[in-house]
């Protein structure tokens, strides 16, 4: 399958370069949003009678992991309300761009800092403290504010969307998952680049904005960290921006040798099979350790879980990445081949949330008539019993996820180690020996 | 500014409002009766105003695990009260007073602890009549002193064998409810030694006559209220093993340790009702206080203000079940 | 080829004779005790379900059966397992934050579908190694 560009079709791309479909979207979503915080905050502590719960952990992360994810990459990262307060108050606007550029720091993000290793940082807090955050409104609230606070703040110090770029703990993994996605946003022909004066993809127009994620698009090979906001279209003078339909993991044929980003990996990995293990098992002791935070089960879970992903996970890991000669080439061979890892945690995270999706799904038409647990009932729905959905297609659907995510991952592990020039044998195995643990703690 | 910035402006800050105003709005608007566990707080508000006459319009939620809801003293079906969800109840008051109103479903060791009041004012205030005086006040009995029954049955007294032997004897003075109440199954066993019947002979004219003083619909509301009740701490078999036995057991230990000069620590185990030397030595106005009256820094609730008089001897009625055969009694 | 044996063949299957079992569950905030159950298929499952807290519920996947206890008031829930297989049983009365992941392990006769799963796996690795050897 080559590659087919959407944005030939003059209406798909008028809508993506026109700003008000896009701000038609951004509204509804930071409305959703703040009502969510609202929500979490003084509706009902019952997490899962509570708007913020029901559409944050179980709506919004089945819609993100089932199909933005998958199917649109970074899709997510365009139409998230997050940056959006913001961004608007750095640039001056909500539209174009202004006459009159307002005078904030725009500091370049620090050098030592421009990696995921923030990311992989804010990934593992929530983690951590998961069992706690995904039950509980009004915590879940404090978080969302949270974030929505540190994106402003840092729009008034640094440039760009500094929060979504480093910070930002959903853009850790969907920009290392949107590797494997169907669409991408590229250049069409590297020369007219070579001759463009200005450069206003990156350092903006009067049509637009430079690139708010920091990338030159003249130079864009991967979708790990475009967030398809769509600025570049408008200010590409030269109309040599397209977006573009492609196979799967397209990304993957040439993977990327960065430590933070295999250590994303891991860590999206490695949390996915202890979610399964803690949240869906039937082992009450590791619940109990998981949910009282403080205590000194709590400390030994966290500690246990940092080292699955830290040591356990990576030494067997580099065990398979065999023949050492140095430091360099050994380090840039593992996180070759960690892109192996990728699709597999994707089809991961799809197995596992499939489960609680289908198991809690019922709550969201409860929630959609009482929101706030105040004994409303907008669409009458709000006295839906909890009943689990489709759960004659849940075993299966996990089977094709994990089974469909091992053949990936060692199609991907192939095409890496003879990148690599080494045995993709063991690596492989590591990706059947993790998948029949998955399998195990799922079905 | 362009008219198009302006009004997009203008868009987005009407529709954050929207986001932050609705909600705020809606919350203050709808004051809600929250259910917590009694660790958690309890009822919150504990105490509501109400008029003889006006209905009473109650919303309830819980904010954690199941509970339930209900008025003493008032003939009202309980409500269930569901984390997350709001309960509807009207209540309407024709006496004034101080109604006692309880959570009805098990939600922790605390569980009868979740009570509030509903202070009824109007009409009718004066003169209140005066309350009734439970019967071991008048009789005088110490609910706390030792009632232990010097004599047990060989073997489980039964009501049938009991009614057989019975009809060869003058039972008119017992089968009365003021001989019943007052006197322990022991005094009545006592009182037939002029007869020339064995031991369990006569335990079995006992629990005849313990069985003749209730009927089958008491018994089974007695078990009801038992079961829904009782059974958590005192055991579904009432063995005094219920599944909360062991945590009360230890918040006796630790209340123990904290008290200084304490000689006689009140048990905190539940009674186990299948001990014959304590049941067999209690007199049905005995239990009957010690259920009004609670167990005075034990676990055991005080229901003087939640169960109606014929509730309790309904169950203090059942209690005996735990003694005697009642054969055809629902058990 | 070898994935469609994996999947679809009938594996050897010991006839047991169904028995009656009962099984006593004690649920707490937030497990079962115990929580993992083994039958063999068609046998009679009663299980005797006493919350030790607060009112909890069970219900098993795949089966849509359920109960709920009331602390001093065990229920009792009876269902034939007709269906081999795992199954996760779960709290279906909100008890608490941690309801939603108060589960249980029901499993009737062997856990075929996982090995299945296992199978398939191997099967489909065998194949790309194969692959990878022949280019």
């Amino acid at each position: 399958m080559a590659k087919i560009e959407l944005t030939r079709n003059t209406s798909i791309k008028n809508a993506l370069i026109s700003r008000y479909p896009q701000l038609a979207v951004f509204v509804v979503m930071l409305m959703g949003y703040i009502f969510a915080i609202l929500a979490g905050l003084v509706g009902t502590p019952v997490g899962s009678h509570n708007f913020i719960i029901v559409f944050v952990w179980i709506a919004w992360w089945a819609i993100l992991i089932l199909v933005a994810v998958p199917f649109f990459g970074r899709g997510w990262c365009a139409v998230c309300p997050i940056p959006l307060p913001g961004e608007w108050l750095q640039r001056g606007a909500v539209l174009n761009p202004p006459e009159k550029k307002p005078k904030w720091f725009n500091l370049r993000w620090p050098k030592a800092l421009r990696n995921i290793w923030l990311q992989n940082i804010s990934f593992l807090l929530l983690a951590l403290f998961s069992s706690v955050l995904l039950t509980t409104p009004n915590i879940t609230g404090i978080v969302l504010a949270g974030m929505l606070f540190a994106a402003i703040g840092l729009s008034t110090i640094f440039e760009r969307r500094a929060f979504c770029r480093y910070l930002c703990p959903v853009g850790g993994f969907i920009g290392l998952y949107s590797q494997t996605a169907p669409i991408e946003l590229r250049i069409k022909d590297k020369q007219v680049c070579a001759t463009c004066e200005g450069k206003p993809c990156y350092n903006g127009s009067t049509n637009g904005y430079g690139c708010p994620w920091d990338v030159f698009p003249g130079g864009l090979t991967k979708n790990t960290y475009c967030g398809l906001c769509m600025e570049c279209l408008r200010t590409c003078p030269h109309d040599n921006i397209a977006v573009n339909m492609r196979p799967f993991s397209a990304d993957l044929a040439k993977p990327s040798t960065r430590m933070d980003e295999a250590f994303k990996a891991f860590i999206m990995l490695g949390s996915a099979m202890i979610y399964a293990g803690v949240l869906l098992g039937p082992w009450g002791v590791l619940k109990d350790a998981a949910y009282n935070v403080g205590t000194s089960a709590w400390f030994i879970y966290a500690a246990v879980f940092l080292s699955i992903i830290f040591l356990v996970m990576p030494s067997f890991f580099a065990l398979c990445v065999t023949r050492f000669e140095n430091l360099n080439i050994f380090k840039k061979r593992f996180a070759t081949l960690s892109a192996a890892l990728i699709p597999l945690g994707l089809m991961f995270w799809v197995a596992f949330s499939l489960s609680f999706v289908l198991t809690n799904a019922s709550y969201i038409l409860a929630s959609l008539s009482d929101p706030l647990g105040l004994g409303w009932n907008l669409f009458g729905t709000a006295q839906t019993t909890w009943q689990p959905m489709l759960t004659t297609i849940l075993a299966p659907g996990q089977t094709l996820a994990l089974v469909g995510g091992l053949i990936w991952s060692a199609r991907t592990a192939q095409k890496a180690a003879n990148e690599a020039k080494v045995s993709a044998i063991p690596v492989i195995g590591y990706c059947l020996i993790v998948t029949a643990v998955m399998l195990w703690l799922l079905l | 500014m362009k008219r198009s910035e302006l009004l997009s402006r203008i868009l987005i800050t009407a529709g954050m409002l929207l986001a932050v105003g609705t909600p705020l709005f809606f919350w203050t608007q709808t004051p809600l009766i929250h259910a917590r566990m009694a660790e958690n707080g309890g009822w919150n508000p504990d105490v509501i105003q109400a008029e003889v006459g006006n209905p009473l319009h109650l919303r309830l939620t819980s904010d954690d695990v199941m509970h339930g809801f209900s008025v003493g003293q008032m003939k009202m079906d309980a409500v269930d009260v569901e984390p997350g969800k709001v309960t509807d109840v009207t209540l309407t008051f024709d006496k004034p007073g101080i109604y006692t109103f309880f959570c009805t479903r098990w939600c922790g060791v605390n569980h009868w602890r979740m009570r509030g009041t509903i202070e009824v004012s109007g009409p009718g205030a004066n003169p209140e009549p005066a309350p009734t005086i439970p019967l071991y006040v008048t009789l005088g009995f110490d609910l706390d002193a030792p009632h232990e029954s010097p004599v047990i049955p060989s073997n489980q007294p039964s009501a049938v064998r009991g009614q057989q032997l019975a009809t060869n004897l003058e039972m008119s003075k017992f089968s009365n409810p003021d001989f019943y109440r007052t006197n322990s199954p022991y005094q009545l066993f006592e009182a037939l030694s002029s007869t020339n019947l064995s031991d369990l002979e006569k335990w079995d004219v006992v629990s005849y006559i313990w069985q003749s003083n209730t009927t089958p619909k008491a018994l089974t509301n007695g078990r009801d209220l038992y079961a829904q009740n009782c059974a958590a701490c005192h055991g579904e078999n009432g063995g005094g093993d219920g599944v909360f036995a062991d945590d009360l057991a230890k918040a006796g230990e630790a209340s123990m340790e904290s008290m200084t000069g304490a000689t006689d620590m009140l048990m905190q185990t539940p009674v186990d009702f299948t001990d014959s030397k304590r049941i067999l030595g209690a007199a049905p106005a005995l239990l009957q206080g010690k259920i009004l009256r609670g167990g005075m820094g034990t676990g055991m609730p005080m229901w003087g203000s939640i169960f109606t008089e014929e509730q309790i001897w309904d169950l203090v009625a059942y209690l005996y079940s735990f003694q005697f055969d009642y054969q055809g009694e629902a058990q | 080829m070898a994935g469609l044996a994996v999947a679809f063949a009938p594996l050897p299957v010991q006839p047991i004779r169904p028995q009656e079992r009962t099984f006593q569950i004690e649920a707490r905030q937030f497990a079962y005790s115990p929580s993992e159950l083994n039958v063999n298929p068609g046998d009679t499952i009663t299980i005797r379900l006493i919350s030790t807290d607060v009112v909890h519920g069970l219900y098993v996947d795949g089966y849509d059966v359920s109960v709920e206890a009331d602390p001093g008031q065990t229920a009792t829930l009876t269902f034939t397992a007709t269906k081999p297989g795992s199954f996760r049983f779960r709290c279906n009365i909100t008890c608490g934050a941690m309801h939603p992941f108060m589960i249980g392990k029901l499993t009737v006769g062997a856990n075929d579908w996982l090995f299945r799963s296992a199978g398939l796996a191997m099967v489909a690795v065998l194949g790309i190694v194969i692959l990878v050897k022949r280019s």
